[in-house]
């Protein structure tokens, strides 16, 4: 009987050994010189491996994953202090980069490259932060119901001629936070708080869903507006459900705010852990990204705009055309983003 | 009373105050932060959400409540007293709506359901010009989280009718008594306390349910924790928040203990004559109907969702069918191994050293090592980070030793994660069991003199194998679907189908987390068929003792 017990525990321990060994591994090679670089990331693209890999092959430095959301990784840096392993952080948004150098959990990198091919309000001042890719956050009407003549800024979607036609995903939603923070700094507060409301007495349903599914209402006619990402509609047009390619043909997009400020943009961005093992090697890494061949790839594969203007963008996004863009500095993103949802729960937007 | 604690101190009392210190490490930490007060949102949330939180709360947990009840006891009932076709297929089959997360579930049914959903186009090739099913709603939720999670009410009912000697039908029914009487006035009080206890599992898994009810966007505490930690950046008013989730998690607790107080039967059963009633063969019109009360629970728990799923991977199979996949499930598989071997291992050491141990005040400690089952996940990753570091920076202070990569680039404190939150899963049911075979045997041996480490190997453990078989595949299961706890723990690299299943569907590419997500739900499938083989098989032939 013993035997046996014993027999269960050397095999789940080998199991168990399995992963921890792999880290040891790691350690180990870190010690002997062998260059890595660690990466904690909220983007996962099966593109951005292919890309990896190729860092590899060109620099011999490892690329080491951890992906998680945004918020996860950086509790997670905060909690481990100086000994983390983190060498670059990776976020979907300006706001969570902005969190992640008020926590200081970011340093400063200075580097003519980036400082060149990244236009100034799509990077921290300090150089704690790198756009990486660009998203618009703009309108998509119903191209039966709707003609663009209808439609001009956010603001507008607060007419009378809306109500029961607007559809918005929750507030939760990290898209619609910084969406809210861009128009409190353009607008101040209290006209910041009047647009939600109006918003809210606009909305087709209660928000729910993610921003597919609003173009989805779109097609079932349930709203005659939505406000989304660029690049969910990219994928929904790419889309192998043939419910989410009509979805996607149903509406076209509306660049907002062309006449004044610009519409709302927000990245996908970089930055340099404080504590980082490896800082040259995480520099690198972020000038290999930002570099032309490297952000044609890394962008086309989610529909993004690349941030380096020398890289091209996709046929699709060509076809919506050039757009004036907010050139408001991200970091007031990350800056206003609690006002934002204050304000949010404050109206009600669910 | 001091000089009788020295007295009655042993080294088991010691090992049990040390595994219980140990693992309850993490909820330590969580109380530290109590005493920082509430954080500078805690106004804000009480004046917008607290409301929302609750009711919302109460209201899943009623509604998933009485329906996986009907779910749960209707089929139990059926598939215990019932002889017909397939009746072991599905027997088998109402437990495999637990191997769906209920998130999957949730996308699934918007993907059937929702504009140009698929069961929505069927309907319109059909003629029937629809639109969609609302989904999106309380009731929505509701329906997804009992078709989901009525198993557990499912499982413990039907041991109960199973374990019911033939004696008691034969005298209900010489006194008279009709069938529906013998349901409702004897079947049914008698395995209240197993439906009660089957219910608050499902309760545990409403209240820590994050990905299903932001989907559907209905504020719920779990989601509102998030949200307050993360949107509105106050960890300290998350933790209270937490904390006002626990007290609702005891006041169940108490709820339940009362009920079994309250109704507490005892069935006596004579293990000699110890013989299942014979099971009728179901025919005719109400052959029809139970086949129809069978029918619902399998259908809307597992057969439409994972019809679904079946769809969006043959849409996307090309781009995820390689061999990331197969390492993926192979890491899933190793992670959950080992996290199973470690609760299991934990359990039997605290069950039996407690019960060496002759001071009944450490009894206490074992129910507090089990809370984990009951703290969000997310908390308790916070607690777990947080205790860690201080581990960290102790050996870095006073011995210069750098042990941080130890930590966060390996598993261990992932397994480590496991165990605490899932002790009480495996535990509950042993230490039940254990407690059954009483001391007799253990005693004997000794007086044989034998040690009692080897009594334990030798005969005690022998003695509960089966449950501690059953309690390794329950564990196993909870593990390879744990999702918070894993993404906030993992170390690099490492990636489980849950995992990849979540990121996939959380970035809006549902169809893609449709692979991995069945991947996940068949490995979960061949376990549970496993176990049910087993039962029949080997497990059976178990000595059975008092």
């Amino acid at each position: 009987m013993f035997k046996k017990y014993i027999l269960l525990a050397l095999v789940t321990l080998a199991f168990s050994c399995k992963n921890d060994k792999k880290a040891e591994d790691q350690t180990e090679a870190t010690d002997t010189k062998e260059q890595v670089v660690n990466l904690y990331t909220h983007r996962h693209y099966d593109t951005d491996k292919t890309i990896f890999a190729n860092f590899e092959k060109e620099t011999g430095i490892k690329v080491n994953v951890v992906k998680a959301n945004a918020d996860e990784l950086i509790q997670k840096m905060e909690s481990e202090g100086d000994q983390s392993p983190a060498d670059v952080l990776i976020t979907v948004d300006a706001g969570r980069l902005v969190r992640a150098k008020a926590k200081g959990l970011l340093q400063g990198v200075t580097s003519e490259t980036l400082n060149t091919t990244i236009p100034e309000h799509l990077r921290d001042a300090d150089g704690h932060w790198f756009g990486l890719t660009k998203r618009a956050r703009v309108i998509v009407y119903d191209n039966q119901k709707v003609k663009p003549e209808d439609l001009s800024t956010y603001e507008a979607l607060t007419d009378e001629k809306w109500h029961k036609k607007v559809l918005i995903r929750s507030s939760g939603n990290i898209y619609n936070q910084s969406l809210m923070a861009s128009i409190i700094a353009n607008n101040g507060k209290e006209n910041a708080k009047a647009w939600a409301a109006g918003m809210v007495n606009n909305f087709a349903r209660t928000p729910k869903g993610n921003d597919r599914d609003q173009v989805k209402g779109i097609l079932a006619g349930e709203g005659e507006v939505a406000v989304i990402n660029t690049y969910y509609l990219g994928k929904l047009l790419n889309s192998k459900d043939s419910t989410e390619i009509n979805a996607g043909k149903a509406v076209k997009v509306f660049f907002p705010n062309q006449e004044d400020r610009g519409t709302h943009i927000n990245i996908s961005g970089i930055g340099v852990a404080k504590h980082a093992p490896n800082k040259d090697n995480a520099v690198k890494f972020i000038e290999y990204l930002v570099s032309k061949e490297v952000q044609e790839v890394f962008a086309k594969a989610n529909y993004e705009y690349p941030v380096n203007r020398d890289a091209e963008v996709s046929d699709l996004l060509k076809s919506w055309g050039d757009f004036k863009e907010d050139s408001l500095p991200l970091s007031k993103l990350g800056e206003l983003n609690k006002d934002a949802v204050i304000l949010f729960d404050e109206v009600k937007w669910q | 009373m001091l000089k009788h604690f020295k007295r009655d101190i042993n080294q088991w009392s010691l090992y049990t105050v040390t595994i219980s210190l140990f693992i309850t490490i993490p909820l330590l930490a969580i109380i530290i932060y109590l005493f920082d007060g509430t954080g500078e949102m805690w106004e804000h949330i009480s004046n917008h959400f607290l409301w929302d939180y609750i009711s919302n709360s109460l209201l899943l947990l009623v509604g998933t409540g009485i329906i996986s009840t009907l779910f749960g006891v209707s089929s139990a009932w059926i598939v215990s007293n019932y002889e017909f076709r397939f009746r072991k297929w599905i027997q088998w089959l109402l437990f495999l709506p637990l191997a769906i997360p209920s998130y999957i579930v949730a996308y699934a049914y918007v993907g059937l359901l929702g504009n140009g959903g698929t069961f929505i186009r069927l309907l319109n090739s059909l003629g029937i010009s629809i639109q969609k099913i609302e989904m999106m709603n309380h009731f929505g939720l509701i329906w997804i989280l009992s078709c989901s999670l009525f198993p557990y009410v499912y499982a413990s009912t039907r041991a109960v009718f199973l374990s019911f000697p033939k004696s008691i039908k034969e005298s209900t029914q010489l006194l008279g008594a009709s069938n529906r009487r013998y349901f409702f006035s004897v079947a049914l009080p008698l395995a209240s306390p197993a439906i009660i206890g089957g219910l608050f599992l499902v309760f545990m898994e409403v209240l820590n349910d994050y990905g299903a009810a932001k989907y559907y966007g209905i504020n719920t505490f779990t989601t509102g924790i998030f949200r307050t930690w993360t949107a509105l950046e106050d960890l300290q008013s998350a933790i209270y928040l937490s904390a006002l989730l626990v007290i609702m998690v005891f006041a169940i607790n108490a709820f339940v203990a009362w009920r079994r107080r309250k109704k507490s039967y005892v069935l006596k059963i004579d293990t000699s004559q110890q013989q299942s009633a014979t099971r009728k063969t179901l025919q005719g019109k109400k052959g029809l109907l139970y086949g129809m009360i069978l029918s619902i629970p399998i259908l809307f728990g597992f057969v439409l969702p994972v019809i679904q799923l079946i769809y969006w991977a043959i849409l996307t199979f090309s781009e995820m069918f390689n061999a990331d996949l197969f390492w993926i499930a192979m890491q899933s598989i190793g992670v959950a191994l080992s996290g199973a071997f470690f609760i299991i291992i934990t359990s039997i050491a605290l069950i039996y050293f407690s019960k060496w141990n002759p001071i009944k005040s450490f009894q206490i400690l074992k129910k507090v090592a089990t809370i984990g089952y009951v703290l969000p996940g997310a908390i308790i990753g916070i607690g777990i980070i947080r205790s860690s570091q201080s581990f960290i920076d102790f050996f870095s202070n006073t011995f210069g030793l750098k042990i941080g990569f130890l930590f966060y680039g390996s598993s261990i404190i992932l397994i480590y994660a496991y165990v605490f939150r899932f002790l009480a899963v495996a535990f509950n049911p042993m230490e039940a069991n254990a407690l059954k075979i009483g001391k007799n045997l253990g005693e004997a041996s000794q007086l044989l003199g034998i040690s009692r480490l080897k009594t334990l190997f030798k005969v005690e453990l022998p003695l509960v194998r089966n449950v501690i078989i059953s309690a390794f595949v329950l564990v196993f299961i909870d593990i390879l679907k744990e999702l918070p706890l894993t993404l906030i723990l993992k170390p690099y690299n490492l990636n489980t189908l849950a995992v990849t299943a979540y990121a996939y569907a959380d970035d809006e590419r549902v169809a893609e987390a449709a692979l991995p997500a069945l991947v996940l739900i068949v490995i979960i499938a061949i376990l549970m068929s496993l176990l049910n083989y087993a039962e029949k098989t080997f497990l059976k032939a178990t000595p059975n003792s008092k």
